[in-house]
């Protein structure tokens, strides 16, 4: 395809027929804002609904794990943090999320002194608390994700794609408009879009050749959230082989000033706890936010481990120790395509590309994975809406819908069924995905113009169509399935199951896709040289 | 630029859809009680006994077409809704979320007819400079943060019956009098608020239907006989009677009519609602707040304030000093004279009938919208016991002027600010703070900046005066912080004692910063109604002059 010449691959969607009236260049911050603030009014939408655990003492959810943190780092010595009665949701993220659930512990406390209060506040569910901890997760989006996402399509409009202004407009609403991160952090009740935000930043750092300042936002989102991880071979192999390649050119300086700057962030991040209470605080931390005594997997969870001990069962048939090194062996295995193409040809196209196998093979063979983690594959999968191939386009917004479809039990367990579907509409009508649905409603008269028609919502090769008709087909079934039939008595969980196999099996296919086409990529390009 | 413009309301009308599926787990107002109230009457009783039943404090006191259609939506609800609690003749209601699921469903069915009847305003447009900006007219109408605020979260109908009220505008337009006559008749049948904008339907279907223009005004019986077109005032008279006749009809039968005009006219009710809609009397209460003060705090002041206004009772005022007095609906003046519902009657109806005379003697359809705009704000600024909500009803005849000339923006943007900001106390809670205050940012911004796309250029030149753009612009960006602090404060007055004293303090600072935009608004339409005629005048003659 010409690069020179960008086609909005958006062209037939409603996105694009509600911003293209706003193309004039005087007029396109008004297009921006109307991504920004809609993207906003949805998630508070959202928000509306309930949370995780709402209503269920005396261990409640996610919402009161948020909450909980506020609590103790607000009103417990720093040294404490980590120690404090465990037993009930005891902190197990890293220092950052800490010192973020301390800022917004404060400004909390200063509105309303017993949502924070030590103990007492425990399980403390009224409206304006709700309205308080939804507020700090729009606005933790609001300040970093969202710009995050502006900027990476900003980047690729200009040196990649050769998008229009108005094109990476729709480009960054169609990244902003996903549903599966919306759900999860405004309506479960979480903030993954910091750690997110975090590492697109470094992403974009990276494009733009600022290694010092990437390599420190890289290290914040870690100290976000530890599943950062996920991103860190992909970031590490690029950087190392900027630094080391050409040998002849070894650019040393580049190499100390990056290492400088990683590990004058951690130093400091830690600082505080090391001064108030000693070198012990850092082994707590670890051992807090690596709980690898917990078992191979927890609740159902879409990836290998959980899929196939519908055959194998691992728990049986394998001691804790030798399952960690089963899957830390089929994790480097998974990840090594993406990494050793990255290392030896660190092309920014390649980039995310990488970042999206890669995170997809943690997410697929590591250790202790839960379902929410499908959104750190889901990220970089997304960015690759900045293609300008169709097919991938198509691809994207199949695997999308099946992360979605992966969250269904945990979504469901949380009475966001409306929020589910209502979203997952949402985002696939908006991108042009449900266009074909108009056809239908030529016969009832209803105005209709031709490129409305014109994209195609498949990929052109025949396996996949057939793969991603098939999937759609099952995962209705399923949905219908679980609305109308109770599972039978002796397997319960035959619905969760089957939808864990259905989004495994969904995810491998699409891993497989990836790494295809980075080689691909990567081979094409020297052959052009 | 070839680009080609999509002109359908139906995108904006699933993604607005969507949206308002998601506000389905928001607060409600008793509102919504009260229609499902409506909903089990006009299920489990006989139509004879609608109007009687008063077992909830929220007797059915709409016009009846508006009860043949609760009678209607009952028809589809579900055996798990009704069991739910929907449908029960119980004093409060007692129900879940099937309920509120059915109930919300069926105000964005029926908002379905405001999205035809602009869909079809639009498809009529001439040309296509013309449907550009009928469609962004259109648009603003669908999205207008008013309704999602008034009917998807407090619960109500408007969408609906202001689809009614299009649908004859756009027969007003195209020349369809009878339709147009028709409609508005169905539309009074359905809400009796619409009586605030009939004098201006009525002066209009006369003069432009069934008045002779050619004929010289009448001076002898036969000159009066010539000046009316006999066939078409019968042909109206019919229609409309027809109409009122399905209406009420059942209900002369059985001999009720006097008890239906009973619930629809109740005037127990206070000069203003518990929140003081932005209006004359949001500043007159306020005046009198300050006099109260002025007469206990500044020595000397009560004789004379006496002497100007009454005879001042200062044990009567130290009681009424409590800021928390007002929240009661009725309101009692200390200081200044008290108002009657007949001052507030003769004040609207001086300010519409000075609105009629233009339209009565050049019945263009320019003008008739501009008349229904200024009754609506008449009615709105000095009538009895009004709503907040019925700015509605003044912004939304007023959408379909703006493109005519560019001078009207301003106000229209000072007019939409204020009035959709008065909307912000309905929802008090501070889940939906976030929501209203982006959903009405973000139109604002969309819409001032597509009308000014569109609008045509001040035919007279610039009457505009720039230190007037400049203070209407100012005044617009205050209402930013005005909203943000007042919701501070709210959060802040579990903290502070103080704070929860001065409650109604904060109600007041919206009604009357509100107010002094809808006044200033008004008195800018005004002007330009009575002094500008190039405004006005049709179509044919506005192109004929250039």
């Amino acid at each position: 395809m010409s690069r020179s010449k960008f086609v909005s691959l958006f062209k037939s969607s409603p996105l694009y027929d509600f911003l293209i009236p706003f193309q004039r260049a005087p007029n396109q911050w008004v297009a921006r804002y109307i991504i920004i603030v809609f993207a906003i009014i949805v998630r508070c939408a959202v928000g509306l609904g309930p949370y995780s655990g709402q209503n269920t003492p005396p261990m409640f959810g996610d919402f009161e794990a948020q909450r909980h943190w506020m609590e103790i780092t607000t009103q417990l010595p720093i040294s404490k943090w980590y120690f404090y009665d465990l037993q009930y949701w005891g902190l197990d993220y890293p220092p950052l999320t800490a010192f973020h659930s301390w800022l917004l512990g404060k400004f909390g406390s200063w509105t309303d002194v017993s949502w924070f209060a030590l103990d007492v506040s425990r399980g403390l569910e009224t409206d304006d608390l709700k309205s308080y901890m939804r507020i700090t997760a729009l606005l933790s989006e609001l300040l970093i994700y969202i710009p995050a996402v502006l900027m990476y399509t900003r980047w690729m409009g200009r040196y990649y794609n050769k998008a229009s202004p108005i094109d990476q407009t729709i480009i960054a609403a169609a990244i902003l408009y996903q549903p599966s991160l919306i759900i999860i952090d405004h309506g479960h009740f979480q903030y993954n879009s910091v750690m997110l935000g975090l590492s697109l930043f470094a992403i974009v750092n990276l494009l733009e050749n600022n290694y010092a300042l990437c390599s420190i936002f890289f290290v914040l989102a870690l100290c976000f959230k530890q599943m950062a991880l996920y991103y860190a071979p992909i970031f590490f192999f690029y950087l190392l082989s900027v630094c080391i390649f050409p040998f002849s050119k070894m650019n040393l300086l580049r190499l100390v000033s990056i290492g400088v700057s990683v590990i004058s962030t951690f130093v400091l991040i830690f600082l505080p706890f090391v001064y108030k209470g000693g070198f012990g605080q850092i082994i707590q931390i670890l051992i807090r936010v690596f709980p690898f005594d917990r078992g191979i997997f927890e609740d159902k969870v879409a990836n290998f481990w959980c899929a196939t001990n519908v055959i194998i069962k691992y728990r049986n048939t394998f001691t804790q120790n030798q399952l960690k090194k089963l899957s830390l062996l089929l994790t480097l295995a998974g990840i090594s395509p993406a990494s050793i193409t990255i290392f030896l040809k660190p092309s920014k196209t390649l980039f995310t590309w990488c970042l999206a196998s890669c995170s997809l093979a943690f997410y697929l063979f590591s250790f202790q994975v839960h379902e929410k983690s499908i959104l750190l594959p889901l990220m970089p999968i997304t960015l690759l809406l900045n293609e300008v191939d169709p097919d991938v386009i198509s691809m994207v917004c199949w695997i999308a819908n099946i992360a979605l479809f992966s969250m269904w039990p945990l979504l469901k367990r949380d009475q966001l069924s409306l929020q589910y579907f209502v979203l997952g509409i949402l985002s696939n009508w908006l991108m042009g995905n449900l266009s074909w649905i108009r056809m239908y409603l030529r016969m009832a008269k209803v105005p209709i113009y031709a490129r409305e028609l014109a994209m195609p919502v498949l990929p052109h090769n025949l396996f996949w169509r057939i793969v991603i008709i098939s999937s759609y087909t099952l995962a209705s079934l399923l949905h219908i399935l679980d609305y109308i039939v109770e599972p039978p008595k002796q397997l319960p969980h035959l619905w969760v199951i089957s939808n864990v196999v259905l989004s495994f099996g969904c995810f491998m296919l699409f891993w497989c896709w990836a790494n295809y086409k980075i080689i691909h990529k990567a081979t094409f390009k020297v052959k052009a040289k | 630029m070839s680009t080609q413009y999509n002109f359908s309301l139906w995108n904006i009308w699933v993604a607005s859809t969507l949206l308002k599926i998601l506000l389905f787990p928001a607060y409600y107002s008793t509102d919504f009680d009260v229609h499902r109230n409506w909903l089990s009457i006009t299920k489990l009783l006989p139509l004879n006994k609608w109007y009687l039943e008063n077992t909830s404090e929220w007797t059915l006191d709409y016009p009846p077409f508006f009860a043949y259609f609760e009678w209607f939506l009952s028809l589809f609800v579900p055996t798990s809704v009704s069991e739910d609690g929907c449908i029960s003749l119980v004093a409060k209601g007692n129900f879940g979320m099937p309920t509120v699921i059915f109930q919300r469903s069926t105000v964005i069915v029926s908002e379905i007819v405001l999205f035809m009847s602009l869909q079809y305003y639009v498809n009529r447009s001439s040309n296509l400079k013309e449907k550009k900006r009928n469609f962004v007219v259109a648009s603003s109408i669908v999205l207008s943060p008013g309704l999602f605020m008034v009917d998807h979260i407090h619960f109500q109908y408007n969408g609906f019956l202001m689809g009614i009220l299009i649908l004859s505008i756009v027969n007003a337009k195209l020349g369809n009098y009878l339709q147009c006559g028709f409609w508005f008749a169905t539309l009074l049948c359905f809400k009796h608020i619409f009586l605030y904008i009939a004098p201006c339907y009525f002066v209009y279907l006369l003069s432009a239907y069934c008045l002779n223009p050619q004929a010289k005004f009448p001076t002898t019986i036969s000159d009066l006989f010539n000046y009316v077109k006999w066939k078409n005032l019968f042909k109206l008279a019919l229609v409309v009677l027809g109409v009122f006749a399905a209406a009420f009809g059942p209900f002369i039968y059985y001999g009720q009519l006097h008890i239906v005009f009973q619930r629809l006219f109740p005037f127990s009710r206070g000069l203003t609602h518990a929140y003081w809609a932005p209006n004359i009397w949001a500043i007159y209460s306020l005046i009198d707040r300050v006099l109260i003060q002025v007469a206990l705090r500044v020595p000397g002041s009560a004789p004379i304030l006496s002497l100007i206004f009454k005879q001042l009772d200062l044990e009567k005022l130290e009681t009424a000093n409590t800021l928390t007095r007002g929240l009661v609906g009725d309101v009692e003046f200390f200081v200044l004279p008290n108002i009657q519902p007949n001052h507030t009657f003769l004040l609207t109806l001086f300010y519409q009938s000075l609105s009629l005379v233009p339209l009565f003697l050049s019945p263009t359809f320019e003008r008739f919208i501009g008349s229904m705009t200024l009754c609506a704000w008449a009615s709105f600024l000095f009538g009895w016991h009004v709503h907040e909500k019925a700015i509605m009803l003044v912004i939304i005849p007023f959408t379909f002027l703006i493109p005519r000339d560019r001078k009207l923006l301003p106000l229209y943007e000072t007019l939409t600010a204020s009035g959709y900001i008065s909307l912000f106390p309905l929802l008090f809670g501070s889940a939906e703070w976030l929501f209203k205050a982006l959903l009405t940012f973000v139109w604002f911004v969309i819409f001032s900046n597509s009308f000014n796309e569109v609008c045509d250029f001040s035919s007279t030149l610039s009457r505009r005066v720039f230190i007037l753009d400049r203070l209407n612009f100012l005044y617009r960006v205050g209402l930013i912080p005005l909203s943000c602090v007042i919701q501070l404060l709210d959060i802040q007055s579990r903290n502070f004692k103080v704070l929860q004293r001065f409650e109604f303090l904060r109600l007041m600072a919206y009604s009357t910063y509100c107010a002094i935009g809808v006044i200033s608004s008004w008195n800018m339409f005004s002007w330009l109604y009575f002094l500008d005629d190039s405004l006005w005048e049709g179509r044919e003659a506005k192109q004929k002059a250039h």
